[in-house]
């Protein structure tokens, strides 16, 4: 059984490879390789999975959830300039499909007992989407 | 590391349903308002789910110009304020219900897809298409592989 939980952040980033040319950032990050950057409203979707506990009923208590969220990815996220302030940005391309990644990494050693983090989804857009659910 | 992006596009286009193995009376049971004889419209949304890993360098799964070209190419310019019974060839012998517009949707990208991302690049995991937000379809690539296999058995 899967539970998910939304959770929302605004940020910045910039999207260029030190790897590629001025030229080859352009053509492939498009608008999105200006160098003075840009922002999104992020829509983040934390899915759960895990069998519900059966004193609680409930596979993880949600309230544990969106403490682990607000410490581990919004205090780090909201607000902020990804390449300048958040980690692995400062060398990794804040690019839909490494920040939900990194939303992976930092959330899933802390879902523990009877739940297992199962996907992270994350909107650039309403129209943009990446899922990601760990190595599979 | 797979990945999956999905990119959701729209065109607005109009239909009738209307299947000539059936009489008019069992077309309007089976279709209701959908068989009005005069067609209607909708504002159709279809989003692509591309499953690829990311490449080390860019930090991307799809190069999205890509994909947009090739959706635009091959569904949105073709059905964009379209009567899809009349305009699209498809459609003059398959009734567009929103399965039939999916499956013509998948064939369209299938076909066209190694050209755009060859072997190595993303694969097209699922098409889902909206009529109306109580009216989905979705064709996993599995399903895809179901359908052509009860395609293929008439002719064998």
């Amino acid at each position: 059984m899967v539970i998910s939980k939304r959770v929302e952040f605004s940020a910045s980033h910039i999207c260029r490879s030190a790897q590629l040319t001025d030229a080859e950032n352009e053509r492939v990050y498009g608008p999105a390789a200006n160098p003075l950057g840009h922002g999104h409203n992020y829509v983040v979707d934390v899915a759960v999975e895990g069998d519900p506990d059966p004193v609680t009923g409930m596979i993880l208590d949600l309230k544990r959830l969106r403490e682990i969220l607000e410490d581990k990815v919004l205090n780090v996220y909201d607000h902020r300039l990804l390449n300048r302030e958040v980690e692995p940005f400062d060398t990794v391309v804040p690019t839909l499909e490494n920040i939900a990644i990194d939303i992976w990494n930092r959330v899933a050693p802390h879902i523990g007992g009877h739940a297992r983090l199962y996907a992270v989804k994350v909107y650039e857009t309403s129209e943009l989407s990446v899922e990601y659910q760990g190595e599979i | 590391m797979t990945i999956r992006l999905s990119k959701r596009y729209g065109f607005a286009a109009s239909h009738r349903l209307h299947s000539p193995a059936l009489t008019d009376e069992e077309n309007r049971e089976t279709y209701g308002k959908c068989n009005n004889p005069h067609g209607h419209g909708h504002n159709y949304e279809v989003e692509l789910t591309v499953r690829g890993t990311v490449d080390p360098v860019t930090g991307l799964v799809v190069d999205l110009a890509l994909l947009d070209i090739l959706a635009e190419q091959q569904f949105l310019a073709p059905f964009r304020y379209r009567n899809l019974n009349e305009e699209v060839p498809a459609f003059r012998t398959t009734v567009p219900t929103t399965e039939n517009l999916g499956l013509e949707v998948d064939r369209r990208l299938r076909e066209n897809w190694l050209n755009v991302f060859p072997n190595g690049g993303p694969c097209l995991e699922m098409v889902r298409i909206r009529e109306t937000d109580r009216n989905i379809c979705e064709i996993s690539a599995k399903a895809e592989k179901a359908v052509l296999r009860a395609e293929e058995k008439p002719g064998t």
